[in-house]
């Protein structure tokens, strides 16, 4: 089963710079900068950090840069392009943004300058489950765009019936490709919360509130806003029966992400879903051959930014070994980690579809709303436009394991058959 | 000595004690290394970097560090090395090194540069296990006859410095405006100001009993004070030394005979085929090559070429007991090095010197109880864990498991 | 060694921080700094640091040189000056300055085309082993008159850079607030005006004697002063070049010609084919690809790609004259490096890029003296020890022990 291919919605290949306002952002850690500014301390540490001790946070960055590429000369590069496809969708760059729960903090109406950000670039942005924006708002938001591109993500609640009814939601608002995350059946350790007096959902303790009071600006443009427009922080999506309002207990997190989630739930997904079936946050090879067995299209690999596992390798270290396992039609994302345009390049040339991330916007988003977004975006494409160049690379199709020096073991050697090198 | 540790409790503490009393220059030309300095990190790091596993439920309680070379037997596999600059540590303080060397049975490396002179030293010290240390000039004969005068005082064995060929390249001296020989600048003097205790006792003491520090082993043709301009034939620094000079020298000396600064394994077979009795793999403490290898990382290479019956000592970098007893493992005899005593002369003279040399000893006794040996020899390379593979491989028939 | 005047700098470093002193902050941060996290530039230097070169002893090395032999010339050093835009603002006449320096050593030296002095005041002042860098032009007819009037000079080597088909992402630079064209905002004139010794010496005199500066060598048709905006259809950073464009140049020049800044085995190889001379291995100093190898780690597996009748030169990151000898161990025919004389040249003017050579020269000597090597010739890989695996392996026939 796949998705129908829409036809006539065009999407920008190579986006201009736009020379007047940068927002005095040149990288993805100037907007990570700029967010740390403006949020409180608690809600920032709570996007910004990852489990225990940062190990896996930190490790995910350290695969991506001990990767050397090495440039060719004289190639005519003028007409390259970063534009790719997937699903029947073109995009203007292998890249999308992963659903996180938290937009809604960052800026009043978060999700929804994702989505539009995400549409003007040409990419697709996948909504959460936990978002605060309800899904018909972000989609009628979206579409008004041209080239807008949505992908929604879901936690499998044990009841049955809730499950089946919001899938026939999701599909009736028009979205064509899921992804069920499967990563989060135990709470995470994350202590800097704890320290922080920091949860979602949101529990006002004193520390909590003390620092949000720290943060005037926030309030203003964050807090107050929500108020007026929809009352308390809500988890929109989640039917009274969970809970729904960011305050209400973790027990919601049992009827949301149990632990006793199986293949066999996966299944009747796959059973009620006609459109294009992902599962997110895993990386073990046998995991993800599953998930081709069970009739599924694609596979998000990631160690969800750090944040559970910490001693987990970085999702492009064991992508290779996977993408041998599955073969060159079953679609494999990574996410957890990529700052630069060069991290796409080289995810791809290690055998990924497309690359997402949830930070890199998060932070846009935190420091300028949906201009914030765009801004990442924008320097992702450049920058991968840029690498690309230099490497010799015309298209995403050239873009192989060759490109390379000296790499460690864990990467595929050229001519392995699985690349779509064009050498 | 067992009362007083004057506040060390390692070679470390002694150092930072060390720096508080000599003036900067003068201490930043004992401490420093070469250029950026990447060697002396590196030797240190060659041995941090290897980690040892204990052994339990093993009696322990007849251990020994002794160990024997060149058929005298030593408390330890442990011998200082030799340095120009002791008496600028300590009024006396080469001979003061040797006192604490015989005190601790361990042998003491007379610098050919010393300030106190040889018959000075072996007097101070009369039972002390001295070795002597030479540079070659340009005059060579000149430097043949040095040696008949280490043989007349008793001598037996000699190292000759190989690995100056050239000048270093160290900047902070520069900076310091410090020099060998000593010029008395400005800035020396400001520095010499700021240490009026070490002025008092050190250079004070040194003037008012013998006059300018003066290199007083050197043969009366070279003898100069160390604030004389260095003229051309008192050059240490000789880049057409070859291994003739070295025949001749082996041809007029019946003892045992050592190179020092070597740190490729050919040399070292070399030494041996010409009938020398043993080479320190050396770089000098970091002061020379500042990208060469630690001692430490070369010397299975070496025991390996040069065999069992040859001795192979390594200086330049041990801090620690544990890192006699790495260094064992990986195929040393023995082990010198100048800075710790050095600082430890600094701090308290003989006594400071002695300091130094237990910390060593209680510390290699400390480690081998808690790896379950008993003695030297029983020191192999199944202590290491995951070792890097310039590391040499365990015999498989030597210390099976809890035989 | 400049018995006089070091001027108080005793490595690159040194002149590295003086430069920083004395330079505008942005001008500074545009010579110093490289692309985006600066991982290329680390990896530059971590490249030479972490390879580790054992000495050779008792080797009579008094008789040794550092001179070798490129294009038929014979050079002091294996080393040159890369080619830079940025002479003239960091010194009046920087630019002839270092032709000078270069002369001086007897070393070569690379005229850019961004110069902000004529080649023909360079040449004729500066005088020397002088070298050509080229970027290339769409307009083929431009290209050849230009390539006419650089043979007209008297160059008889020319250098064609290809490894920017796009700008570079460099960071720093907007947040200086610092480009290239120079544009005057409120951000650069703060910078100048704390810097007015500069102002006066450099800007301020390059304004009263020549008016404002320019590239000097840019044919009229195209943007000369370095404030004006580049026409984007004449802009020397091309994504369409192509092998054919380096064919018609091929075709047009008699003397050497290589290309610089390739990292690619096969585009050396490819340069090999179409006839060149020699190929430049370079990521321009860290300022294009921050994910690069450095050119060192590369030079291996180009040199068995292109054999040994093939000059081969490598550039980015040199600090230290142990860093030329590694180079040439590594199959290098010769080092350029850009910053060092800029460093010097900033710092005063041509006595400082003539420093900065010195240094170099210096470095390399003492090395080449601790390593027992006499001449260019005896420089291999077997003076690594335990070099990864990048490293070329020596030679058995080669360089055998003391022969």
């Amino acid at each position: 089963m796949g998705a129908e291919t829409k036809t006539g919605i065009k999407s920008r290949c190579r986006v201009t710079m736009p020379k007047k306002n940068n927002l005095g952002a040149y990288n993805i850690e100037d907007l990570r900068q700029m967010a740390k500014k403006r949020l409180p301390r608690a809600v920032f540490e709570y996007v910004d950090l990852g489990a225990e001790d940062y190990i896996a946070l930190g490790n995910n960055r350290d695969a991506y840069r001990s990767l050397k590429t090495k440039n060719r000369v004289l190639i005519d590069v003028s007409k390259r392009s970063t534009a790719t496809e997937i699903f029947g969708r073109k995009l203007a760059m292998p890249y999308a943004i992963s659903p996180t729960a938290s937009a809604g903090l960052m800026a009043e109406g978060g999700e929804v300058g994702l989505a539009r950000a995400a549409a003007r670039m040409g990419v697709p942005c996948t909504a959460a489950t936990s978002a605060l924006t309800p899904m018909e708002e972000i989609y009628e938001k979206a579409m008004e765009i041209e080239g807008c591109n949505l992908w929604f993500q879901l936690y499998m609640w044990v009841n049955q019936e809730l499950r089946k009814n919001f899938l026939e939601r999701i599909k009736a608002t028009g979205f064509e490709t899921l992804l069920v995350t499967v990563d989060g059946s135990v709470g995470a350790n994350r202590e800097h919360n704890d320290r922080n007096g920091f949860s979602m959902p949101v529990q006002y303790s004193a520390r909590l509130i003390a620092q949000v009071l720290a943060n005037p600006g926030w309030c203003a443009r964050v807090l107050l806003p929500q108020f007026i427009k929809r009352g308390e922080f809500q988890k929109v999506h989640y039917p009274p029966e969970i809970g729904s309002k960011l305050t209400d207990r973790e027990s919601e997190h049992m009827l949301a992400k149990p632990s006793n989630q199986t293949w066999d739930d996966i299944k009747r997904v796959r059973d009620m879903w006609p459109g294009n079936l992902l599962v997110k946050g895993l990386y073990n090879v046998k995991d993800v051959v599953l998930a081709k067995e069970n009739g599924l299209q694609g596979a998000v690999l990631s160690n969800h930014g750090g944040r559970y596992v910490d001693n987990a390798p970085s999702p492009i270290q064991a992508l290779p070994e996977i993408r041998a396992a599955v073969g060159p039609d079953f679609k494999l994302i990574v996410d957890s980690g990529p700052r630069r345009g060069s991290d796409i390049v080289k995810a791809i040339a290690l055998g990924a579809d497309m690359v997402m991330s949830g930070r890199p916007t998060l932070y846009g988003t935190a420091a300028a709303g949906e201009a914030g977004a765009f801004r990442a975006l924008e320097i992702f494409q450049t920058e991968m436009d840029r690498v690309m160049a230099q490497l010799g690379l015309n298209s995403v199709d050239e873009i192989g394991p060759h490109i390379f020096w000296n790499p460690p073991a864990w990467v595929p050697k050229p001519d392995s058959g699985l690349n779509r090198a064009a050498e | 000595m067992a009362k007083n540790n004057y506040g060390a409790y390692n070679i470390e503490d002694l150092r930072q004690l060390a720096k508080k009393r000599v003036p900067k220059g003068v201490f930043d030309y004992v401490n420093g290394g070469a250029e950026d300095g990447i060697a002396v990190q590196n030797n240190r790091d060659a041995y941090t970097q290897l980690k040892i596993k204990n052994r339990v439920l093993i009696d322990v309680s007849k251990r020994s560090t002794e160990t024997t070379i060149f058929g005298k037997k030593i408390a330890m596999p442990y011998g200082i090395s030799p340095t120009g600059t002791a008496g600028l540590m300590w009024f006396g303080g080469e001979a003061g090194l040797a006192i604490a060397a015989e005190k601790m049975g361990v042998p003491c490396t007379v610098a050919l540069n010393a300030q106190t002179s040889m018959e000075e030293i072996r007097e101070a010290a009369p039972n002390a296990d001295l070795w002597f240390q030479v540079y070659t000039w340009p005059d060579k004969d000149l430097s043949l006859k040095q040696i008949e005068r280490i043989k007349s005082v008793g001598f037996e064995t000699i190292i000759v410095t190989v690995d100056g060929p050239v000048g270093s390249n160290r900047e902070y001296n520069h900076k310091n405006g410090f020099s060998m020989p000593l010029k008395y600048s400005p800035r020396l003097f400001a520095q010499l100001l700021a240490r009026p205790g070490w002025l008092v006792r050190v250079l004070g003491q040194h003037y008012l009993k013998r006059g300018a520090p003066t290199m007083v082993n050197y043969p009366e043709e070279l003898m100069s004070k160390i604030t004389d301009p260095m003229l051309k034939h008192m050059f240490t620094k000789v880049d057409n030394v070859t291994w003739e000079h070295i025949h001749r020298i082996r041809d007029v000396f019946p003892g045992n005979l050592l190179i020092k600064g070597l740190q490729s394994k050919e040399d070292a077979v070399l030494a041996k085929e010409n009938g020398l009795q043993g080479v320190i793999m050396s770089n000098h403490g970091g002061r020379y090559v500042d990208c060469a290898p630690a001692p430490l990382q070369v010397v299975g290479e070496t025991r390996e070429a040069v065999g069992d019956d040859f001795t192979v000592i390594i200086d330049s970098g041990a801090r620690r007991g544990s890192d006699l007893v790495k260094a064992i493992a990986c195929g040393a005899n023995m082990v010198m090095s100048g800075r710790p005593t050095l600082f430890g002369a600094a701090v308290a003279g003989t006594h400071g010197s002695y300091r130094a040399l237990e910390i060593f000893k209680v510390e290699m006794d400390r480690v081998m109880a808690q790896l379950g040996l008993n003695s030297v020899d029983e020191i192999g390379p199944e202590i290491f864990w995951n070792p890097p593979e310039w590391v040499r491989k365990p015999k498989t028939q030597l210390k099976a498991a809890a035989e | 060694m400049a018995k006089k005047n070091n001027l108080g700098a005793y490595n690159i470093e040194d002149l590295r921080l003086m430069a920083k002193k004395k330079l505008p902050r942005g001008i500074f941060g545009f010579i110093d700094g490289g692309a985006e996290d600066h991982i290329g530039v680390q990896n530059n230097r971590d490249a030479y640091t972490q390879l580790k070169i054992k000495n050779r002893v008792l080797i009579d090395v008094s008789k040794r040189s550092t001179k070798t032999t490129v294009f038929g010339k014979e050079i002091a050093m294996p080393y040159g000056i890369s080619p830079t835009g940025s002479a003239g603002i960091a010194w009046y006449g920087g630019e002839i300055g270092l032709a000078q320096a270069a002369k001086k050593m007897n070393v070569p030296c690379t005229v850019a085309l961004n110069a902000l002095t004529s080649m023909e005041d360079i040449w004729e002042q500066g005088g020397g082993n002088l070298w050509f860098q080229l970027y290339m032009w769409a307009d083929k007819e431009m290209s050849k008159k230009f390539m006419d009037k650089v043979k007209a000079v008297g160059f008889e080597t020319l250098i064609v850079t290809v490894d920017g088909p796009v700008h570079s992402n460099r960071e720093y630079n907007k947040k200086n607030g610092f480009s290239m064209p120079l544009k005057y905002s409120p951000t650069m004139i703060a910078q100048l005006l704390a810097k007015p010794g500069w102002l006066i010496r450099v800007l301020g005199q390059h304004y009263l004697r020549q008016g404002t500066p320019k590239k000097e060598n840019y044919p009229p048709e195209l943007a000369r002063k370095i404030t004006d905006k580049e026409t984007a259809d004449k802009h020397v950073k091309s994504d369409t070049q192509n092998w054919d464009d380096i064919q018609f140049i091929r075709d047009m020049w008699p003397g050497n010609m290589m290309i610089k800044g390739l990292q690619s085995a096969e585009d050396a190889v490819l340069a090999k084919e179409r006839g060149l001379d020699g190929v430049v291995m370079s990521n321009h100093g860290g300022r294009y690809v921050d994910c690069a190898p450095a050119p060192l780690q590369v030079l291996a597996e180009t040199r068995a790609a292109v054999g040994d009748d093939f000059t081969v030169i490598i550039d980015s990151g040199a600090r230290r004259g142990s860093d030329l000898v590694k180079a040439i161990a590594c199959g290098a025919d010769m080092v350029m490096s850009g910053r060092p004389t800029l460093f010097g040249t900033a710092a005063a003017g041509m006595p400082g890029a003539y420093r900065a050579l010195e240094i170099f020269h210096t470095e390399m000597d003492r090395v080449m003296a601790q390593l027992g090597l006499n001449s260019i010739d005896e420089i291999g890989p077997e003076i690594f020890w335990n070099p990864p695996e990048w490293v070329p392996k020596p030679k058995p026939a080669l360089k055998a022990a003391a022969e």
